[in-house]
């Protein structure tokens, strides 16, 4: 038997567990939000939520040098006026560039 | 936008918006499967790990743990633990798509959700009302097939992966969120949840080092001030849409 194709039973058996606990994370907010009522106050809240999501998973990488700061500013400049994917590819092209500028 | 589309159409357009993440993807599954070979994991041990819990950021963790500290026993559970601290924005998120699960019967709902990353979920709420199913496993099955055979290839071809960083892919991540953020721009009312949440991130993630922890502190400190300007809205700031 290929080396490649060796399974750790201990390693199995941490994937099972490590799927399990992340299927519940993944069924567990409709769920919970199903059984919950809301107020406008918390209505607005989770109306909120999903901006500010992306903020905080954006926040430190993009802020992290200057380079990718003024990529960053770039994308965000014309991502409402031009399709997502020319968006994307301008911002790379321009990373790489400042990146090697700055 | 009125055009009625079939379901076939629906998969390949989420086929389609998945092509720029899963270009910045492959090389992040790539790296973190010659991590996984440097730990002593093999290929089926990876890919078993990718199929079943097919969380990125978590798996990074993980390997990561069990590089340091192995597999038995409470070393083991603790990587358990890991995950599931991890993956815990999991809650947040899935609450803000229920309306677009409502209605679809449990074993269907458990099925689709088990799909959904930060990507998955990113591009489902773009797709608005409008979301079908369709669209959802288009999406799905591009991000599961890149992840789970990119992962796979780097664990076969170890540690031959040069840095991604090298090309600007990791930017690929922050631009596809960028243009996603763009469209919940609601005129200067937003401004004030994003600020918040910018400045929660950006605190938890330089006390943190690694982890997400931070996105949860964004999230929460970012639905908290929207929450106090419903609280004190008819004073202007209504925003425009």
């Amino acid at each position: 038997m290929p080396e490649s194709l060796h399974l750790d039973w201990s390693l199995f058996a941490i994937a099972l567990g490590g799927a399990l606990v992340t299927w519940m994370t993944r069924i567990g907010g409709p769920w919970l939000i199903a059984r919950i009522r809301l107020g406008p106050a918390a209505g607005a809240a989770l109306e909120a939520t999903p901006g500010a999501v992306l903020v905080a998973l954006v926040a430190p990488a993009a802020l992290s040098r200057p380079s990718d700061a003024l990529a960053a500013a770039l994308v965000c400049l014309i991502a409402r006026r031009v399709p997502m994917v020319v968006a994307v590819v301008a911002g790379v092209v321009a990373v790489v560039a400042l990146r090697r500028l700055l | 936008m009125t055009i009625p589309t079939s379901p076939r159409q629906e998969f390949a357009a989420g086929v389609v918006h998945s092509l720029p993440i899963v270009a910045g993807a492959i090389p992040f599954g790539f790296l973190l499967g010659s991590l996984a070979a440097k730990a002593g994991m093999s290929a089926l041990d990876m890919g078993l790990m990718s199929a079943l819990v097919f969380a990125g950021s978590s798996q990074f963790v993980a390997v990561e743990l069990l590089d340091k500290n192995g597999s038995g026993g409470i070393a083991g559970l603790a990587v358990v633990g890991a995950i599931l601290l991890v993956n815990l924005r999991h809650l947040l998120m899935g609450a803000t798509l229920e309306p677009r699960f409502r209605g679809m019967s449990r074993a269907r709902a458990g099925l689709a959700l088990f799909f959904m990353t930060d990507e998955q979920w990113a591009l489902a709420l773009r797709r608005g009302p409008d979301l079908t199913l369709a669209y959802w496993y288009g999406v799905a099955v591009t991000l599961y097939l890149a992840w789970l055979s990119s992962t796979v290839a780097g664990t076969l071809a170890g540690a031959l992966i040069a840095d991604p960083t090298a090309w600007g892919l990791d930017f690929t991540f922050i631009a596809v969120f960028l243009c996603l953020l763009a469209g919940f721009w609601r005129g200067a009312g937003s401004l004030p949840p994003w600020l918040a949440s910018a400045g929660a991130a950006l605190a938890v993630h330089a006390l943190s080092s690694g982890g997400t922890w931070h996105i949860l502190a964004g999230a929460l400190a970012g639905g908290a001030v929207a929450a106090l300007q419903a609280k004190f809205q008819g004073k202007g700031s209504a925003g425009d849409a």
